[in-house]
């Protein structure tokens, strides 16, 4: 059991009395905190159900991570500094986080006093935490709050303390717990974060109206991600600005004939721009997060650091043109015109289900088209054009997919995904052994040892072996995809209306 | 999850408030700490102030009617819970006895415990029987109080030959002085001669002290309340040593 009230103003400065009179209780600690609730950018574990806070005190400073609703799953003492995965004790919250930074979300200060309600023997059978007045950084102050916590044996007696609590004027039962109110007092809005736009379009609106709307949200996804990405926060930034980025091209492309030609050529250049200029510095990440997997599959850790290293210096340069390119007035107009030109509906035409059908049926035959003419000999130029083709028709189906109804959406995307898995990992597996190679030739001209060259061959091959392994089961996947099953549910879909 | 387990074949030398501070410590350090009090007597209980009893006893939890979950009782400190005594603990050994592969029945008990606690600390009763076999089995490291007198040498030989006579994997064993009185010199001089002439003797020895007796009356750790005094900073370093030990 936790319980939280909220205190009335009027009763805050005599609270300690008012309980006291009420309850056995002995003030364990009075002191001035200050809270520090870290999260990744993508709210990874609140959505997971769970809190992670810093508390910093004159002389100490804990790690306690609880559940949404204040009960507490571990404490642990922790230095002053800022909180890392590697501090979490548990691995599955760690694996939770994954590649993704542990960033501070939101600071609040405020009193803290602990109060232990005493049972038979003086034993502490529960506890009050009281908290604030809280001022919180950047946002409004949030009201005092009691909190009982129950401890483990003990549940009677902190139900007992909660009904008294209930009983005494000027507490009443809070709606949400502290952590919602401090989120919400910061104006954040977790349950709100997405990472890709939310659709929900009904048919008849008009076409020029949902590709507003679809453009606002992704330039928002795109703000969101540019500061993590400027910063190098972590790698996930970079990669969700450059997803959203394609999508963004995506739309444009499927915007033909809804969005002014003149505009839609303008901002498919400026897009074309930035995704150019994220292409290398995502490619060096992707090397980097993998390298130690790759390079263990040649088991060569050690000749293969010069590569590393490498690696590394081209990837930081890569950053720092982008970057650049970032803080440009290009970028801060294509973002101003994003807004202004391609956010907002033009004059109403077509319905939006009108559009889409168009599309699907379009993209599900150019991706028939291509697939059925997939042997095991064709060349590696037709994988590639079936791969963007499949693309095409994922993004449709992520922009559209609400006016088929969630279960063929679904359907048809888990279907589509298994055979973009083969071809991406064919066109991934060749990307890599080109730079494997142009990275081999820049080495050998600096003068690196020969069995680092030789270990980076040994690298090409295995390369060459996975995308091999790929392209063996391209053929084969496209056939389990293109069953009569999956052509009747692309049928239905702009038929079933 | 390791466990650790304070036992001594002698009585009155130290193993509850060695058990207890040692719980307390590594609860400090943010490791969530079971304490289990398997002396009928109820030291390690009493000095937490929670009752001794548990529902149904000792046969309930031995017999697997009633969870060793269901019976924890929070302590008044963060990370630290405490499995109770119960006076019915005297016929452990009876209990035990009753079971299939009586010496894994407590190791098998607290396997259950794993996802909830890093460490799980055992007060144990003085005594040679099924329980402390039981325990010597289950435990990672047996935490050992020697008084310092002319016969604690062998009270560690027989300690020794108690562990690698009992079944399983040997647990590591850590003994370490306790009770010392440092105005009289043959505990001085059993202070530094033991640990150089075992390895399985701790470099820290704790302090006679009115302070460790004063756990009784203040009922609660003395690491807890005097964390400076001579004795909490002994039982420091007793526990930096025993983690080691322990792999904690």
């Amino acid at each position: 059991v936790a319980a939280e009230f909220v205190v009335d103003e009027t009763v805050g400065p005599s609270c300690v009395d008012v309980l006291t009179d009420a309850l056995p209780l002995r003030v364990d600690s009075h002191h001035i905190e200050r809270r520090v609730w870290f999260d990744t950018h993508d709210w990874r574990l609140f959505r997971a159900g769970l809190q992670l806070e810093q508390h910093l005190r004159k002389r100490e400073s804990w790690l306690v991570m609880s559940n949404l609703d204040g009960r507490r799953i571990s404490r642990q003492p922790i230095g002053r500094t800022a909180v890392t995965p590697d501090d979490l004790p548990d691995r599955a919250t760690r694996e939770l986080i994954g590649v993704r930074a542990l960033l501070p979300r939101v600071v609040a200060t405020g009193p803290v006093q602990v109060l232990s309600v005493l049972g038979p023997e003086e034993k502490t059978v529960a506890r009050i935490v009281l908290e604030g007045p809280t001022t919180v950084r950047d946002g409004t102050p949030v009201g005092m709050r009691a909190r009982v916590e129950s401890l483990r044996g003990y549940d009677k007696h902190a139900a007992r303390v909660c009904r008294t609590l209930d009983a005494i004027p000027g507490f009443g039962p809070a709606k949400e717990p502290l952590f919602e109110s401090v989120l919400r007092a910061a104006g954040l809005h977790p349950r709100s974060f997405r990472s890709k736009p939310d659709l929900e379009f009904t048919p008849r609106i008009p076409a020029t109206q949902a590709f507003a709307g679809t453009l606002t949200q992704l330039r928002e996804i795109v703000r969101g991600n540019v500061d993590g990405t400027l910063r190098q926060l972590d790698t996930e930034f970079l990669h969700d600005l450059r997803v959203t980025v394609r999508r963004t091209r995506a739309v444009l492309k499927f915007a033909h004939g809804t969005i002014a030609e003149d505009i839609r050529t303008k901002y498919a250049v400026e897009l074309k721009w930035l995704a150019d200029q994220t292409s290398l510095s995502r490619d060096l990440d992707v090397y980097l997060l993998g390298f130690d997997d790759l390079v263990s599959h040649v088991n060569a850790a050690g000749e293969l650091e010069p590569f590393r290293e490498q690696l590394t210096r081209h990837c930081k340069r890569a950053h720092a043109a982008l970057n650049r390119a970032l803080r440009s007035e290009r970028f801060a107009a294509l973002l101003d015109g994003w807004q202004n030109e391609l956010a907002v509906a033009g004059p109403a035409e077509r319905p939006v289900i009108e559009v889409a059908d168009d599309l699907l049926s379009r993209a599900w035959k150019r991706v028939a088209k291509r697939g059925d003419a997939i042997t095991d000999d064709s060349p590696a130029e037709a994988v590639h054009d079936l791969r963007k083709r499949c693309k095409e028709l994922r993004y449709l189906l992520e922009f559209f997919g609400s006016l088929y109804g969630a279960d063929a959406r679904s359907e048809a995307v888990t279907e589509l995904k298994h055979l973009q898995d083969i071809l991406g990992e064919f066109q991934d597996a060749e990307a890599q052994r080109l730079s494997v190679h142009e990275n081999a030739v820049e080495l050998a001209n600096a003068g690196t040892p020969a069995a680092t060259l030789i270990a980076i061959g040994r690298l090409e091959h295995h390369l060459q072996l996975r995308q091999d392994a790929a392209r063996a089961e391209v053929a084969d996947r496209w056939h389990r995809f293109n069953r009569k099953h999956n052509q009747r549910l692309y049928a239905r879909m702009v038929t079933s209306r | 999850m390791r466990i650790v387990a304070s036992y001594s074949i002698k009585g009155g030398v130290g193993k509850t408030t060695a058990a207890a501070n040692v719980a307390w410590l590594a609860a400090e350090s943010g490791h969530r700490v079971l304490l289990w009090d398997l002396d009928p007597q109820g030291g390690a209980t009493y000095l937490f102030r929670v009752r001794p009893k548990v529902k149904g006893g000792g046969e309930a939890l031995v017999s697997g009617k009633r969870d060793l979950h269901d019976a924890v009782k929070a302590s008044d400190f963060d990370n630290l819970d405490l499995l109770p005594s119960d006076f019915s603990y005297r016929n452990l050994d009876l209990l035990l006895d009753a079971e299939k592969k009586p010496t894994r029945r407590l190791g098998r008990l607290l396997d259950g415990m794993a996802d909830e606690y890093d460490v799980v600390v055992l007060d144990c009763a003085p005594s040679v029987s099924l329980v402390s076999e039981g325990i010597v089995r289950a435990a990672d490291l047996v935490l050992a109080p020697l008084v310092p007198a002319p016969l604690s040498v062998r009270t560690l030989d027989q300690l020794r030959s108690f562990i690698d006579a009992a079944k399983g994997p040997a647990p590591d064993l850590l003994a370490f002085l306790s009770m010392v009185d440092r105005r009289r010199r043959l505990h001085r001089d059993l202070t530094e001669q033991l640990p150089k002439e075992h390895d399985d003797v701790a470099a820290t020895a704790i302090p006679m002290a009115s302070v460790v007796e004063q756990m009784g009356v203040r009922r609660s750790p003395v690491v807890a309340w005097a964390r400076t005094s001579p004795a909490s900073v002994a039982y420091r370093s007793l526990w930096d040593e025993a983690r080691l030990h322990a792999k904690v």
